[in-house]
């Protein structure tokens, strides 16, 4: 499944996105690092309609000084998502981008069937910071084996800053009392995954999120750093896919062991 | 040093029992069974009373040698029949199981005997992948994770789903859970992985039946990345399991040496042991290929008599660390339990006083 560049206008943004695949539609959201596709859209692609956002201030996009806070940049995605015709979606958040999809959940309830948060860092523990540097001075921290990864290519000095200036300002306190307690009250259901390698965001804070939400999943992925659809792609697009179709009854295995009729 | 006897349901077999692996089924006294397997509580008890701090059980399929194909079965059966002597499981075979059950077990186990089990986690020897029909290419790769996932059983708070390569769960989350800090627990085996992991998790190490040098070797990588992990292994951490023949004098020590059956008890046969070996090729001591041992005679690590028994347990101390010593004073399979018994009173009587402080 190729996926199409194109462009999308909201809240005063010309904002990029990517797009593949038919049926309904799952909106991703990237983390502090920007837009990185991987095999798991790919993936992901053959059942939904994936459209995966730029988000404003990221990548070639121009320096966001707009967006207050991750409330606002949230509001700015659900409006562009409003401007794609896009009513009901699922909704997928990455690391940095699970803050801001859990805030367009909390704000737009009505709008997000499912929510997906891959590796959150929505509640974080203290002193933590993202990653920064080449890519191979990144790797270790973004992967469980960065050996076993095509290597990324390092990021352009100038977007690397703006984005860092960016994800700073907006990424608030790390633990955040307002979205803490409109989390408790989010009806969606939610699936958290973190990568049992995890060293940007240790996996033992997805019990924090399992006890915030009332209707939430969490489950590891094995072998899997911080950017697991990255390393275990197809391992990330089969638990995604399957509770996104099924929802609370993902956990009902339909998974065949007849080995001869 | 603390020591281990190694109960391994020490049945009698008759003279005329097949000797090939798999031994059939339909040659099984189940009188005989019934005798070698509740004897495993006299035994016990035996050990207690001379002072052993463990008893230790494994696991092993299809065959009279050792006699316990569910580790945690036998445990259970002894955890309500000792008073003060550790068990430990040394231990499930990981690839071949499944983990979750494996993590239930011991948090069952530990509450069943609080303080009182210890908990080995094992790849297993490569014939005993026949028993369960596990693909020994992958038995390293199924091991890691199901350990993993086993410590993530025992240590997670909430439910949660595990997408793993080899197991596959969406919810998890044991009753009764394992209490934290408390069950001691070791990664078993000799290789890189297994040192990596032990150390990875702050775990003890089991090492067993090779040579001092050799062994020293897996405990040295083993403390190594411990050291590279911000700890420090205590003798605790490493246990050795060995064969040992103790005699009262040197003499009568190396004379039933000298008349030990050079075979193994029930080897698997030339073709399928050669294939199996061929089939198993990641294998190794501290990163050192080393080719499986399939159901070959095991070696027999101390003999003497008490003194020099003493001393060769001090070099076993100094050479790989071990501060737990797990001990078969006959074959496995032998079926011969007066000798085995005179041995532990001897062992007790002579050696184990004077063990304590190595």
């Amino acid at each position: 499944m190729s996926f199409t560049e194109r462009f999308v206008d909201a809240d005063g943004f010309r904002i990029r996105y990517m797009e593949a695949g038919q049926g309904p539609a799952l909106i991703h959201l990237h983390g502090a690092g920007g837009l990185h596709m991987t095999p798991a859209h790919d993936l992901l692609s053959r059942d939904r309609r994936v459209i995966a956002f730029e988000m404003p201030g990221f990548g070639d996009s121009a320096e966001n000084t707009q967006s207050d806070g991750m409330e606002a940049l949230a509001s700015t995605m659900a409006a562009a998502v409003r401007a794609l015709g896009i009513e009901v979606f699922d909704l997928l958040g990455s690391s940095f981008g699970a803050k801001v999809a859990l805030w367009l959940a909390a704000r737009h309830p009505n709008m997000v069937r499912a929510l997906v948060l891959e590796g959150p860092a929505a509640i974080r523990p203290g002193g933590m910071r993202p990653p920064s540097g080449t890519a191979a001075e990144m790797a270790p921290f973004l992967f469980g084996h960065p050996d076993r990864v095509a290597p990324m290519p390092d990021p352009d000095p100038t977007v690397a800053a703006k984005q860092r200036r960016l994800v700073g300002r907006l990424r608030g306190p790390d633990q955040d009392a307002a979205l803490e307690d409109r989390m408790r009250g989010l009806a969606v259901p939610v699936l958290v995954l973190f990568g049992t390698l995890d060293r940007v965001m240790p996996p033992e804070m997805g019990r924090e999120y399992k006890a915030l939400l009332p209707n939430s999943h969490l489950v590891f992925v094995y072998d899997a750093g911080h950017l697991i659809a990255a390393e275990r792609p197809e391992a990330f697009a089969e638990v995604v896919g399957d509770f996104l179709a099924r929802r609370e009854a993902f956990v009902i295995t339909r998974r065949e062991t007849m080995i001869f009729p | 040093m603390k020591i281990s006897y190694f109960e391994t349901g020490r049945y009698v077999p008759s003279p005329d029992l097949p000797r090939e692996w798999p031994v059939r089924s339909g040659a099984c006294d189940l009188d005989t069974v019934s005798v070698a397997l509740r004897g495993m509580e006299e035994r016990a008890r035996f050990v207690e009373a001379l002072g052993f701090d463990w008893v230790s059980l494994s696991e092993h399929h299809y065959s009279p040698r050792i006699l316990t194909p569910s580790p945690a079965v036998s445990a259970a059966w002894l955890a309500g029949r000792v008073d003060t002597i550790k068990i430990a499981l040394l231990g499930p075979i990981v690839p071949t199981s499944n983990p979750i059950r494996v993590a239930e077990e011991f948090a069952m186990l530990d509450a069943l005997a609080p303080g009182r089990i210890v908990a080995g986690l094992l790849r297993g020897t490569t014939n005993e992948y026949l028993s369960y029909d596990l693909n020994a290419a992958e038995a390293r790769a199924r091991t890691d994770e199901g350990m993993e996932l086993i410590l993530r059983a025992w240590t997670e708070p909430e439910p949660f789903g595990w997408q793993g390569r080899y197991f596959q769960y969406r919810t998890v989350s044991i009753w009764p859970r394992r209490r934290l800090p408390g069950l001691q627990s070791y990664v078993l085996g000799t290789s890189a992985e297994a040192g990596a992991f032990a150390a990875r998790h702050r775990m003890g190490l089991g090492v067993s039946y090779g040579s001092f040098e050799a062994m020293g070797r897996a405990t040295a990588y083993y403390r190594q990345q411990c050291a590279e992990h911000g700890w420090t292994p205590g003798p605790d951490d490493i246990i050795y399991r060995a064969n040992m023949i103790l005699g009262e004098t040197d003499d009568a020590a190396e004379a039933m040496l000298a008349r030990r059956d050079k075979r193994a008890p029930f080897p698997i046969g030339g073709a399928l042991r050669d294939a199996l070996i061929e089939a198993d090729v990641s294998r190794n001591v501290a990163g050192v290929r080393q080719p499986a041992n399939v159901g070959g005679v095991l070696p027999i690590s101390f003999c003497g008599g008490p003194d020099r028994v003493v001393e060769q347990i001090r070099q076993c101390r100094d050479a790989m660390g071990a501060g737990v010593l797990d001990i078969s004073l006959t074959d496995p399979g032998t079926g011969d339990l007066e000798a085995m018994m005179d041995a532990l009173t001897l062992f007790g009587r002579t050696v184990l006083p004077r063990v304590r402080d190595i």
